[in-house]
């Protein structure tokens, strides 16, 4: 009874597993795809959604094994940029997905680590597949790029491996409120230091991140943010000369 | 002898006004950043790298150097008395420390760590002396293929001396080679794995990756414990700084052992000051009569650890100054610094900027001299810095590191860089990855890259110069038997036993 408990438990742990990792393989594709949204609001020059959502789908069906069975046939047409893509990045993650249903994991840290950094590696693998290789004996732009992404794929391959055939810790727990709010104050502070200056971000970025914890106490947070900004706004561009707006720029005007 | 006239020409430039104040200030902001868990010397240091901008070179390294030995200071002092190392480095410092202190000996603790502290910082100072000159002359000899396999053994022996699995830390180690090769290469200037993202062409900056990794993932792991550490400050009054002549007899042995162990740990590259602590407290232990002892107040557990992190600290400047490589994540800062006021770090260094290498060594001295009167007399200060609490301290801390990076390019880009490290740094941690070896790589990754295709275009294409020349040959050879040695099972568990140390 508890045997057979204890195996579907690690069996929906490992679709979890698995469905997080086919997510990963198209994460690229899905991260253009959202990107692309802001064309449409006219922010940055490049695809609409509609030709980006077309070629990765047409990429991903069809191109890819085309392109494989095309090979074949001698075929030497320059590949697209998409089918590259599914060939270097998607496809071995998908298999590796596959896999991953059929495994016992028996250290869920290394196992997901390796991976992870696995598909960084063939990330890596891709983004620099448009660069020159070898010429002759000299190097290219592109040989060592290529290496390295070539050793960090065999590294979090073994890495992945130790994951299945020794145990170890399972995954650590992650909190979301701490990374969340930290997180979101760098953004703020990123955003809002050209237009709105330091003492107005500053501020608001402290409060922002003091969110993160729990124990915060509102008037105390607030007043230490606000000597802390006031020393800011003396500090960083008066004593150290350092140049940043200092109030929002429609006050200025 | 050149030794005395170098020295004294540094001294006569490490005692101006105006450096004398920067190794002050140094010394200052390295204490508070030792004593204030939740901040690193890493961070630190990447946090005021764009502050030096406005300043003389000799002075901005002066200062940055002070804050690397000043936080080996501070860390010793807080663990001591709260059982809170400020640093990683002082880690091993709190076991027997803290015991010490909690007997009523907080004093003697106190003062020989600072003591011993200052004897390896007299020790260290005197070696980079002694060392510079011929090693800089040794670093002539060398062509593109040693230097290429003394990066190597280098990045090898970060990986011996990081804790964890092997494999992971060479990983890492790709990853930050992988990390430097975003933006242009620098012979064809093609544009590499930049995404056509202008503030990518010029690749990621070390800084921005640093702070990332070191400032933003610590803050928002220590959220995860939540916010509030305890802090039982032992809140009994330090009296008698001064040890007893048993005191002094106990820790001279364990000192010089310290300072010799921390001196040689130091020079290797990818070792530095933790590994230097942690080596120490091992070896007292390994060598005291009665080993019990260790864990319940020896004095030598506080003198050895505290002797070897400082004489590392310090000893760490030799690779840099004279080859020109960073042995490790601070160093690596600051090689930034240098070519922020446009010296590229190298044996030319030497000759050329006299004034900046020895002013450097000398100020390192009197720094020392600085530090044991800013921690003996004034403890009382430091510790009450304890209280203000984490929950005000870290989104200080943020917003700091915030306008530090933001500061070092006005790039907003940079801001958001480091924002999406510190969520890698955080991974990297739940999944138990060290980031500083990721750090190192990236570090060396464009010096290994530029030296492997030199010195493969010189010798058309052929990879057996490596071996064939005699130097790389030898540095290749040592760097190999350094990684069979530490995959074997029994060098295995001794090394596991080293950093197990300070959980029990």
């Amino acid at each position: 009874m508890a045997d057979t408990m204890g195996h579907s438990a690690t069996a929906t742990r490992n679709t979890r597993l698995a469905l997080g990792f086919c997510l990963l393989a198209i994460a690229p594709q899905i991260f253009e795809l959202i990107w692309s949204i802001g064309t449409i609001f006219g922010w940055g020059a490049g695809r609409g959604p509609g030709t980006v959502l077309t070629s990765h789908v047409t990429a991903l069906l069809a191109g890819a094994p085309s392109a494989i069975f095309g090979s074949f046939g001698g075929g030497t047409k320059k590949m697209s940029s998409e089918v590259l893509l599914a060939l270097i990045y998607t496809y071995p993650l998908l298999v590796v997905a596959i896999l991953t249903l059929f495994m016992t994991v028996r250290s869920a840290q290394d196992y997901v680590g390796g991976v992870v950094l696995m598909a960084v590696a063939l990330f890596a693998l891709w983004a620099g597949s448009d660069l020159q290789g070898m010429r002759g004996f000299s190097f290219g732009a592109g040989t060592a790029p290529r290496m390295f992404s070539g050793l960090l794929v065999a590294l979090s391959a073994a890495i992945a491996l130790t994951g299945l055939l020794t145990d170890g810790p399972a995954m650590a727990h992650y909190s979301w409120r701490g990374p969340l709010f930290v997180v979101a104050a760098i953004l703020f502070f990123a955003l809002a230091i050209r237009p709105l200056g330091v003492v107005v971000t500053a501020f608001i970025s402290f409060m922002i991140a003091a969110t993160g914890s729990q124990e915060t106490r509102w008037r105390e947070a607030v007043i230490v943010g606000a000597c802390l900004t006031l020393g800011c706004a003396i500090l960083f561009p008066y004593v150290l000369g350092l140049p940043m707006p200092m109030l929002p720029r429609f006050l200025i005007q | 002898m050149d030794i005395f006239a170098n020295l004294a020409h540094g001294f006569a430039v490490a005692l101006s006004p105006i450096n004398l104040l920067m190794c002050l200030i140094g010394a200052l902001v390295g204490t508070l950043v030792g004593v204030l868990p939740g901040i690193g010397t890493i961070a630190t240091v990447a946090m005021l790298l764009p502050i030096t901008f406005g300043l003389p070179p000799v002075g901005a390294l002066i200062m940055l150097a002070g804050i690397y030995y000043g936080a080996q200071y501070g860390g010793s002092t807080t663990s001591i008395l709260v059982n809170i190392p400020g640093e990683a480095t002082s880690v091993v410092t709190a076991i027997d420390g803290h015991q010490m202190a909690r007997q009523g000996r907080a004093g003697p603790a106190l003062a020989i760590a600072a003591i011993g502290s200052f004897f390896a910082g007299c020790v260290a100072t005197v070696l980079i002396a002694v060392l510079g000159a011929p090693l800089t002359k040794l670093a002539l000899a060398f062509g593109p293929a040693e230097y290429f396999s003394l990066m190597v053994l280098g990045l090898i022996f970060a990986v011996v001396l990081a804790k964890g699995s092997v494999l992971k830390a060479i990983a890492m180690i790709v990853f930050g080679l992988l990390l430097s090769m975003v933006g242009s290469d620098i012979e064809t200037g093609a544009s590499r794995m930049a995404f056509n993202i202008p503030e990518l062409a010029d690749g990621l900056g070390f800084a921005t990756v640093a702070m990332g990794v070191f400032g933003f993932a610590e803050i928002i792991r220590n959220l995860d414990a939540g916010a509030e550490m305890s802090r039982d400050l032992v809140q009994q009054k330090i009296t008698g700084l001064m040890p007893t002549k048993k005191d002094l007899i106990d820790s001279t042995p364990a000192i010089l052992r310290g300072t010799v162990l921390g001196s040689i740990l130091g020079i290797l590259p990818g070792g530095g000051a933790t590994i230097a602590s942690f080596g120490a407290y091992t070896l007292e232990k390994k060598l005291a009569r009665d080993p019990s002892r260790f864990g319940r107040g020896a004095i030598e557990g506080v003198a050895g650890p505290e002797s070897a992190n400082n004489a590392a600290a310090q000893t760490s400047f030799i690779p840099l100054l004279t080859l020109g490589i960073p042995p490790n994540a601070v160093m690596a800062l600051m090689v930034g610094a240098m070519t922020i006021h446009g010296i590229v770090p190298g044996p030319q260094v030497m000759q050329k900027q006299p004034d900046l290498v020895w002013g450097m060594i000398a100020s390192m001295w009197i720094g020392n001299l600085m530090l044991i009167i800013i921690n003996l007399p004034l403890v009382g200060i430091w510790v009450r810095l304890l209280r203000v609490p984490y929950r005000l301290m870290f989104p200080s801390i943020v917003i700091f590191c915030a306008i530090g990076i933001y500061s070092v390019n006005n790039a907003p880009v940079d801001v958001i860089l480091a924002g999406v490290f510190g969520l890698v740094g955080y991974w990297l941690i739940k999944h138990d990855f060290e980031p500083a070896p990721l750090l190192l790589g990236m570090v060396l990754g464009p010096l290994m890259e530029e030296n492997l295709r030199r010195a493969l275009l010189i010798s058309r294409g052929d990879w057996s110069v490596f071996l064939t020349r005699p130097l790389s040959a030898v540095l290749l050879a040592v760097a190999a038997g350094l990684l069979v040695l530490t995959v074997l099972p029994s060098l295995r568990s001794k090394r596991d036993e080293v950093f197990t140390e300070s959980e029990n």
